[in-house]
């Protein structure tokens, strides 16, 4: 499936360019934190949305997410990964934070219940974007039960746990689908 | 042992998309993790895979969000790269405006001087009845946290307490308190636009002799809307306000508040 595909070169100038932005944003520097906004607050935004669908309360825990990027900055340590991946993950935290509660996830079920997301929602919401189109036939390149699960925990916010209880399936088989699913995802994707 | 260290390893992808089940199987995980180089570079390029997933559904975000953003960072200070900042401390950020302001003072002249004491004699009597209003408000507010228990089911967040209230001139302002961070999270529905050359303005309102501090202006509306204002450094006592003032705002409040809510 890989061999079809024309090796898209990372851009790793502008990852680096990134990852030197944020230890400026480490040191206070403002300007330097505007350009990381710029860069980083579509993928957080969009990420969040994706998490915790009501858009109000995205908004709300973007500006969270965004401020703690500020606040923290100088805990940025690039040996331990890129800047976009630590930004990332505080998104994805605190989007979950956010649903995790049981009210909250009540509340949600009822906006997915009025809301009808479609199916392949990942589809629906990618960017014409030719990282965002390799995610998506990456995503394709796994198994149902693979993709389902791994959809389930990240985009849904769901802990193995709830996954397994939603789909009736034993924990352990779920550990396993998520485990081969992202190594799958990884080698299609091209991340070392 | 062995079998358990299997088992945490197993956990790895798991880990790397945000999924163990409670802060108590993080914490064991990440316990795991430290003694595990094998993992350690496992979970990086888990993480780094989601990151892409995360990546692919981007959306172009509101945009109030960046002025809202950039107005709490102007105000917020940063936290030291490690937790006992034992390992080196940055300065922190300078405060630009203060300068500015003193080079301003230094320019007002005297009859300017005398004509500021009056306006400030009579900000104090306006202060006086802020509040006066305030301690209404905050009678008034009594009954309403029987309404916010209720209010709070709904509401997401696990310590996180909303106030919503009409202001005096119509539409809504909502407030969510997180009383572990002493920060306040501002959203108001429906406020009519300021008339030409006047703004919103935030307040924090002390008491137990705390002082009044500006927080800045309240953004553009956006379909009605204006917010998530952050506003943090909420001392206990404090009275969230927003008055009208002229254009650019003002150091004290000269208006009594079209609302106020216990911070």
């Amino acid at each position: 499936m890989r061999a079809s595909e024309p090796e898209l070169p990372r851009p790793e100038s502008a990852d680096r360019h990134l990852d030197g932005l944020l230890a400026r944003v480490g040191r206070g520097d403002q300007a330097a934190f505007e350009a990381v906004y710029d860069n980083l607050a579509g993928p957080v935004y969009g990420l969040i949305l994706r998490v915790v669908r009501d858009p109000a309360q995205s908004e709300e825990v973007s500006q969270e997410v965004l401020l703690e990027v500020w606040r923290t900055a100088a805990r940025f340590d690039p040996a331990r990964g890129r800047a976009a991946t630590w930004v990332m993950t505080i998104a994805h935290r605190r989007a979950v934070d956010r649903v995790r509660s049981a009210a909250a996830a009540t509340a949600r079920e009822q906006r997915t219940a009025e809301v009808p997301v479609p199916h392949d929602a990942v589809a629906d919401t990618v960017e014409a974007s030719l990282d965002a189109e390799r995610v998506r036939r990456c995503l394709d390149g796994l198994t149902e039960h693979q993709r389902e699960s791994i959809t389930l925990a990240y985009y849904g916010g769901y802990s193995y746990r709830q996954v397994g209880e939603r789909l009736g399936t034993a924990l352990s088989t779920i550990k396993t689908r998520i485990r081969d699913g992202l190594i799958r995802m990884r080698d299609c994707l091209g991340v070392s | 042992m062995a079998l358990l260290r299997r088992r945490q390893h197993a956990l790895t992808a798991v880990y790397a998309l945000g999924a163990l089940d409670t802060a108590a199987e993080v914490a064991r995980f990440e316990r795991h993790l430290a003694g595990c180089q094998g993992c350690t570079s496992e979970v990086h390029g888990f993480r780094e895979t989601a990151t892409r997933l995360g990546m692919a559904v981007s959306r172009e975000p509101p945009p109030a969000l960046r002025a809202a953003v950039m107005g709490e960072v102007a105000r917020t200070s940063q936290l030291p790269a490690t937790d006992d900042g034992a390992r080196y401390r940055r300065p922190v950020p300078r405060r630009t405006l203060l300068p500015r302001l003193a080079v301003a003072g230094a320019a007002v002249g005297v009859a300017a001087a005398i004509a500021l004491g009056v306006v400030l004699v009579n900000t104090q009597n306006q202060l006086d009845q802020t509040q006066q209003q305030l301690g209404q408000a905050r009678r008034q507010l009594a009954t309403t946290k029987t309404q916010l228990a209720a209010i709070n089911a709904v509401r997401t967040a696990a310590d996180a307490t909303l106030v919503a209230k009409a202001t005096t001139i119509g539409g809504t302002v909502t407030v969510v308190k997180s009383a572990s961070m002493h920060e306040i999270v501002v959203t108001t529905h429906g406020l009519p636009p300021p008339r030409a050359g006047k703004v919103y303005q935030l307040w924090l309102i002390g008491t137990n002799g705390n002082k009044i501090r500006s927080q800045g202006l309240l953004g553009t509306a956006r379909s009605g809307r204006t917010g998530p204002v952050l506003v943090s450094g909420v001392l206990p006592g404090d009275i969230f306000g927003i008055t009208v003032e002229p254009a650019g705002g003002t150091v004290q409040p000269t208006v009594a508040p079209i609302v106020a809510i216990a911070a």
